[in-house]
């Protein structure tokens, strides 16, 4: 998309067929995303006026909302990467209380994680503040949450620390860890199209590139996936600086 | 430190509701009614959540209400959009300081990345909006007004050390809103006029992290000490680590056209317009450099552009109009010309607007071949200056002296002219327009000369005063500023010299109520000019001294 609609500015005629198209994905996935967001708000309504104990008797609606949350995340980091792609997007590093902002992360996953009776984590000190965009990174975190989520047992940590003068944001799981194939080609996100079995790479190049754009004094940030870890699964590691 | 998933969805902090007003503002009944069940399963009262369609309803409401929470959608259809409606609400002051505004978007906005600019919401809330979000998001925006109501009173009172003071209390033990707290602190150093300390507190911020607020507020410093170079440099610096910070880029814009590089300002305009294509003042700003450079075409798209965002909004401004109507007439539409100085003339009232627009009109008439009817209005317009019926503020005297050069009446041009240099010496902008104005009339040379003469006696005059004082010699200080206040009424420096050397006189030879009288009168005519001087700021704190003396 992004090299494509560089050509709007030419007249051949067959070159706006093809930026219309652009535009046509741009505005759809602007439009689903407002419906994914109606979807969400009134799922979300029954399901808060659902007793904790009768949780169980709402499973469909619990993954229904969660699938609902995926595709509002994966809508947002197609919009992201194309508007990062035009030099567009309002990218905006504020001063953020880690606690507050973890809490707020995966709040948004309380009812899944309960459901599923997985065990989450969170070690962070409250007086921790760090620069850097909110909205990017609670994307990245929650699109690591999701992943490990799918591949823990029972238990998931999120933890937040500074170290030698940057951020380490850890996303950790007690599951099998990631494929070997995965851990090799770290540093080249782009090539690892087959995201820990049957994902689209979306999420591994979005969390890349975020950690990229945030600079600080000639440092910038990355990301690094490892097994081990304190539960001995797979780790997403998140370097800010 | 732990949290289990049971805690993680009960939030932490409560809300008191007790006896606030909400306002929801959104165009779709769905959204409505879920905003409204989810504010009051927050905690509101459910009859005093009010709720309007769209933006017209909405001022109806908040002009009937007095409301502490709004939650509003950014685009709201056809009308007003969310935007306008809380500029309109701040602009006719419908919400005071401890509303709560919300501004929910589908997405991320340029906008949104400004940080403190006048119209601007407490936060954006991005769609879905949960009840989780919701109620986070409120809870830190509570605690940040609270936290800095006493410091927001002082500021308003222009009370600045004291509300510096404040800052600092805070600081020392406010860790969550430490980094707001030093940049408000920054922005009081620059309106109080002190660079260095500013300067000092800014340094040792970026030493840790590159902000691009930082940044723009030392490039700003750097405009006041008229060290343009250096301030272009850091600005280009700051907008291209961080595009989206518009300020910057705007602040860039400015700095290129005081410098006199058009072609760069309209660049730096175009690419800020293309990220943020909504704002009535940028259009106009672009139009303006577009139209010095003869990009006719374009300028006459920047000013309808700015027209048509202004239609709903009490931003507009009368020069988009004026513009259009200039660029149009360049591109040989006269009568769309003449019909867009119609509609300025329905939308504004004041006595400088029409004057201007008048002079427009003739120079419209002019360039269509209708000397005679252009010659009408010259005639007109340098009677009612002679009478002293019109008072025309620096553009509009601009645009009359054209007129007048291009229809005849040199003499009258050129002590207009005169007048607006004298009044403005050292503004590298206003110097340029003159000369074009010359230049256009094909009076270049003596035009040259003529600005150089102006300038160089405006200069001398300003300055007599303080010399003066500088050698103890109050009483002829005071009389040579009176005499320079009566050559060059709107000067801002005359204006500041005069209240100084009144006030230092006052301290050297006691106060007496006709020269405080005097002093104040002269530095509220210098803030009407130019708001927030940071002298200004200085004498009217020894002014208030002098008085509390007596």
């Amino acid at each position: 998309m992004v090299g494509i609609s560089n050509k709007k500015q030419t007249n051949t005629t067959n070159i706006p067929v093809v930026f219309n198209m652009a535009n046509f994905l741009v505005s759809s996935v602007h439009d689903m995303k407002n419906s994914v967001s109606m979807l969400i708000c009134g799922l979300d309504k029954v399901l808060t006026s659902v007793e904790a104990a009768e949780l169980s008797t709402h499973a469909e609606l619990v993954q229904m909302n969660h699938e609902a949350k995926r595709i509002n995340n994966r809508l947002i980091q197609l919009l992201t990467l194309y508007k990062l792609g035009q030099k567009i997007y309002p990218f905006d590093p504020q001063s953020v209380c880690l606690d507050d902002f973890l809490r707020t992360t995966v709040a948004q996953y309380a009812q899944l994680l309960k459901f599923r009776q997985i065990h989450l984590e969170v070690r962070v000190d409250p007086g921790l503040y760090w620069y850097f965009d909110e909205d990017l990174i609670s994307g990245v975190i929650g699109n690591a949450l999701n992943n490990a989520m799918r591949h823990t047992h029972d238990h998931i940590l999120i933890s937040a620390e500074e170290h030698e003068g940057g951020l380490v944001l850890r996303v950790e799981d007690d599951g099998d860890g990631y494929p070997p194939e995965l851990l090799e080609g770290n540093g080249n996100v782009m090539q690892s199209v087959d995201f820990h079995g049957g994902s689209t790479g979306l999420g591994l190049y979005f969390s890349a590139m975020v950690a990229g754009m945030h600079r600080n004094q000639g440092t910038q940030g990355d990301l690094c996936l490892e097994n081990g870890g304190s539960l001995q699964g797979a780790c997403f590691v998140l370097h800010l600086p | 430190m732990h949290i289990n998933p049971l805690d993680i969805s009960t939030p932490a902090t409560e809300l008191n509701f007790s006896g606030k007003n909400v306002l929801i503002v959104d165009d779709y009944m769905e959204m409505r009614s879920i905003l409204r069940d989810m504010i009051s399963s927050c905690g509101a009262e459910v009859k005093k959540i009010h709720m309007a369609t769209n933006g017209n309803e909405a001022i109806a409401w908040l002009k009937k209400v007095p409301f502490d929470i709004v939650l509003c959608d950014l685009i709201l259809g056809s009308g007003k959009n969310g935007q306008q409606v809380l500029e309109e609400a701040k602009y006719q002051s419908l919400v005071g300081p401890s509303c709560l505004w919300l501004m929910i978007t589908a997405e991320k906005t340029m906008e949104a990345v400004t940080g403190t600019a006048e119209y601007q919401p407490d936060a954006y809330l991005l769609k879905p909006v949960t009840e989780a979000s919701l109620r986070s998001r409120l809870a830190k925006i509570w605690t940040k007004k609270a936290a800095f109501a006493e410091i927001y009173k002082a500021m308003k009172q222009q009370d600045y050390s004291k509300a510096m003071h404040l800052c600092d209390q805070r600081l020392a033990s406010d860790k969550a809103h430490a980094a707001d707290l030093l940049r408000t602190k920054c922005d009081l150093l620059l309106v109080s006029g002190e660079y260095d300390r500013a300067k000092q507190v800014l340094e040792d911020i970026l030493a840790v992290r590159d902000l691009p607020w930082a940044k723009a507020a030392l490039a700003k410093i750097l405009l006041k000490k008229n060290d343009l170079d250096a301030a272009k440099h850091l600005l280009e610096e700051t907008t291209e680590a961080n595009p989206a910070y518009l300020e910057a880029q705007d602040l860039l814009a400015h700095t290129l056209q005081v410098m006199g590089d058009l072609e760069e300002a309209g660049n730096v305009l175009e690419r800020t317009v293309k990220l943020s294509p909504n704002s009535v003042t940028r259009q106009k700003n672009l139009g303006q450099v577009a139209m010095k450079l003869g990009k006719l075409e374009d300028a006459e798209r920047a000013f309808r552009k700015s027209v048509s965002l202004g239609e709903n909004s009490v931003l507009r401004t009368a020069d988009a109009y004026l513009g259009l109507a200039k660029a149009c007439s360049a591109n040989k539409n006269v009568e769309q010309a003449l019909k867009v100085l119609g509609q300025l003339n329905k939308n504004f009232a004041a006595d400088e607007v029409r004057t201007k627009a008048l002079a427009v009109e003739g120079m419209i008439h002019h360039q269509s071949g209708n000397a005679e009817k252009a010659k009408q209005i010259a005639d007109e317009l340098s009677q009612s200056i002679s009478n002293d019926s019109i008072h025309p503020d620096s553009d509009g005297a601009l645009e009359i002296a054209r007129l007048l050069l291009t229809t005849g009446d040199k003499e009258k041009a050129i002590q207009l002219l005169q007048s607006e240099i004298k009044n403005n010496p050292e503004s590298a902008t206003l110097l340029r327009d003159v000369a074009e104005i010359f230049d256009q009339a094909g009076m270049g040379e003596e035009g040259s000369r003529l600005i150089e003469t102006s300038r160089q006696e405006a200069m001398l005059i300003m300055n007599r005063g303080v010399l003066l004082i500088s050698k103890g010699q109050y009483e002829e200080a005071v009389s040579a500023m009176r005499d320079a206040y009566s050559a060059m009424p709107a000067n801002i420096r005359v204006l500041l010299n005069l209240a100084y050397v009144i006030i230092t006189y006052m301290q050297k030879k006691g106060p007496t109520p006709e020269l405080i009288e005097e002093a104040r009168h002269s530095l509220q005519a210098a803030n009407e000019l130019s708001p927030g001087e940071s002298r200004f700021v200085r004498l009217s704190a020894a002014l208030n001294e002098l008085t509390t003396l007596r």
